[in-house]
């Protein structure tokens, strides 16, 4: 069984190396979110004490999140080139294919958030040494969960141009309900149900709250930056967002495998070329 | 002593909706053997072997391959064989090597041998040279290649080949065919192909012809042609008259034309007879045997539609 996972994994991350155009977008799109929104909050966030950090940790964790989902829909293209058939006559059980794939998200999120954690550093962007070690775990956790999510939503989907409008539909809310580059402290009140249903939401505080050494700081004080949440006299930890992650990535990577282990994929394009 | 079954199909159909794409279909593959499904686009040869395969569901009937049922023994069968798709499922982005690697991860083929094996199936279909070549750069005849490398580097006992050959040239084609054989030879593995060229079910111990999804003959292609088929004998003769006393009084109906006959021979001692006798008069003699197009015609009432 393992021998299958890591087999999966090998794939994903050699198909990584050789994707230049995914690493050089991956590089380019947080370096721009970086300078856009830094003039952006540099106002804004003036109450905030560490402006610089408080970007880049949301960078970083925006690109873990779109990394995972893109990893995860190449099982589209897995569909269209035909491969997937080739993963769906071999003698292996189809939860190993799912978890190797998710793994294999969550692992890829993980090298491309460290791309940006460098980038980050030139800026000024400076963890300490044990912070920085915690935060390539909480990257994994991040990954694997939207990569669970992407994975499922690939499966449901099954065509790459209702997929690409299922990301879009996806994911532009979640980012901007999230607080990786609006701060929650600004969103009006109506929005935060949704805010605080958001997945994205609480990694992003999670993320945060280590990245800026905001372990010892009282309750309010969390509220205040953004990385703890008040909803109707209930309070939201920082704790209790990695628990929420963690929640929601079991539940996706089950609802995934479900999915996976019912499909018998013959509805899909290669398999449609009909009754012959 | 009668061989083993590598294949058993018992009464098996297979509905899509309203329409039956296969109808009720039994046979059998000895093991060892070449087996060929001839017959049209639209037939219902890629259902039985996407069934077989266990890609998709059977509405109705048994298929056990090496004893196993392919619906209920999901995993040993899948063990068993090995595939080479109509189209092709390799990764393009991986080199020939590593899609070799992962197929061999995935069926668990022994570490130790990995290495050997994928050298063994590379120089058996001639692809040494490409091992680490991107597959999505090869040519369409490298690519079934490497497609049929790969079906085979877990040492299968059936291969099934989905049309191995269509779309490539002629001459790609024929090494392609010849790579097959020698494999099949050299690894004693049951061949189960799908194919609408005549002269790949010509070499195969027994061909199976499928039309609108029921099998209409089964047999060695030496059978089908002997049964299905007539030799046709074409005689140029100096002198008509003699011959056309012949056939006459032997009762066989015969087209001339200028000294040039043509008639089916229903025996081969018959035409034997008649040259020995017009030998003197004879300027040029061909004997056509039928071939399985003529089979496919004779039975069917149509050409096959490539």
């Amino acid at each position: 069984m393992t021998r299958t996972i890591l087999a999966i994994l090998k794939r994903e991350l050699i198909k990584l190396s050789r994707d230049k155009m995914r690493l050089f977008m991956t590089i380019f799109m947080s370096a721009l979110f970086l300078f856009i929104f830094s003039f952006i909050t540099k106002s804004s966030l003036s109450n905030i004490s560490q402006p610089l950090n408080y970007l880049i940790s949301g960078v970083v964790i925006m690109t873990v999140f779109q990394a995972a989902f893109t990893n995860s829909m190449q099982i589209l293209e897995d569909i269209s080139s035909g491969f997937m058939k080739e993963i769906l006559v071999a003698p292996v059980a189809r939860y190993q294919i799912a978890l190797g794939q998710v793994l294999a998200s969550g692992l890829v999120s993980v090298a491309q958030g460290l791309v940006v954690f460098f980038l980050g550093f030139f800026l000024g962007f400076r963890p300490d040494f044990l912070h920085a070690v915690v935060m390539v775990p909480l990257m994994f956790l991040v990954g694997f969960t939207f990569g669970a999510m992407g994975l499922f939503l690939a499966t449901v989907t099954r065509t790459s141009s209702r997929f690409q409008l299922l990301v879009t539909i996806v994911s532009l809310p979640l980012t901007f309900l999230s607080g990786a580059y609006i701060p929650t402290m600004m969103m009006p009140g109506f929005l935060m149900p949704i805010v605080l249903l958001n997945p994205l939401t609480h990694a992003t505080a999670v993320f945060r709250w280590m990245a800026l050494h905001m372990e010892s700081l009282p309750v309010a004080e969390l509220i205040r930056n953004g990385v703890a949440f008040s909803f109707q006299g209930f309070t939201v930890t920082p704790a209790m967002s990695a628990l929420l992650v963690l929640a929601m990535g079991i539940g996706f990577i089950s609802l995934a495998v479900l999915k996976f282990r019912n499909a018998d994929f013959s509805h899909v394009e290669i398999f449609k070329k009909g009754p012959h | 002593m009668p061989r083993e079954n590598a294949i058993e199909v018992q009464n098996f159909t297979k509905k899509f909706g309203n329409f039956t794409a296969v109808d009720n279909i039994s046979f059998a593959v000895e093991r060892g053997s070449r087996f060929a499904f001839l017959g049209p686009n639209g037939a219902g040869k890629s259902t039985t072997i996407n069934t077989l395969c266990t890609v998709q569901e059977k509405t109705q009937g048994d298929l056990l391959i090496h004893g196993h049922d392919v619906s209920r023994q999901q995993d040993q069968v899948r063990r068993d064989i090995g595939i080479v798709f109509q189209e092709s499922t390799l990764d393009p982005k991986l080199t020939v090597e590593e899609n070799l690697r992962l197929h061999c991860d995935f069926y668990r083929v022994p570490r130790s041998e990995v290495q050997n094996r994928i050298g063994f199936v590379l120089e058996l279909v001639d692809l040494l040279q490409w091992r680490k070549a991107p597959v999505g750069s090869l040519s369409g005849g490298l690519k079934r290649r490497a497609e049929i490398a790969r079906g085979l580097v877990h040492f299968p006992k059936v291969l099934f080949l989905d049309e191995p050959t269509t779309g490539l040239d002629p001459q790609t084609r024929a090494s392609v065919w010849d790579y097959i054989q020698r494999l099949q030879q050299e690894k004693d593995i049951t061949l189960f192909l799908t194919t609408h060229y005549m002269e790949e079910a010509e070499i195969c111990n027994q061909v199976a012809i499928i039309d609108h999804g029921r099998i209409v003959a089964h047999d060695s292609p030496a059978n089908l042609k002997h049964d299905y088929t007539q030799t046709t004998v074409h005689l140029d003769v100096r002198e008509p008259d003699g011959v056309r006393n012949y056939l006459s009084h032997a009762g066989i109906s015969y087209v001339e034309e200028q000294g040039h006959f043509s008639f089916k021979a229903q025996q081969v001692t018959e035409s034997v007879a008649l040259i020995s006798e017009f030998k003197d008069s004879i300027q040029d003699l061909n004997i056509q045997k039928g071939t399985l197009n003529d089979v496919f015609l004779s039975i069917t009432g149509k050409e096959i539609r490539v």
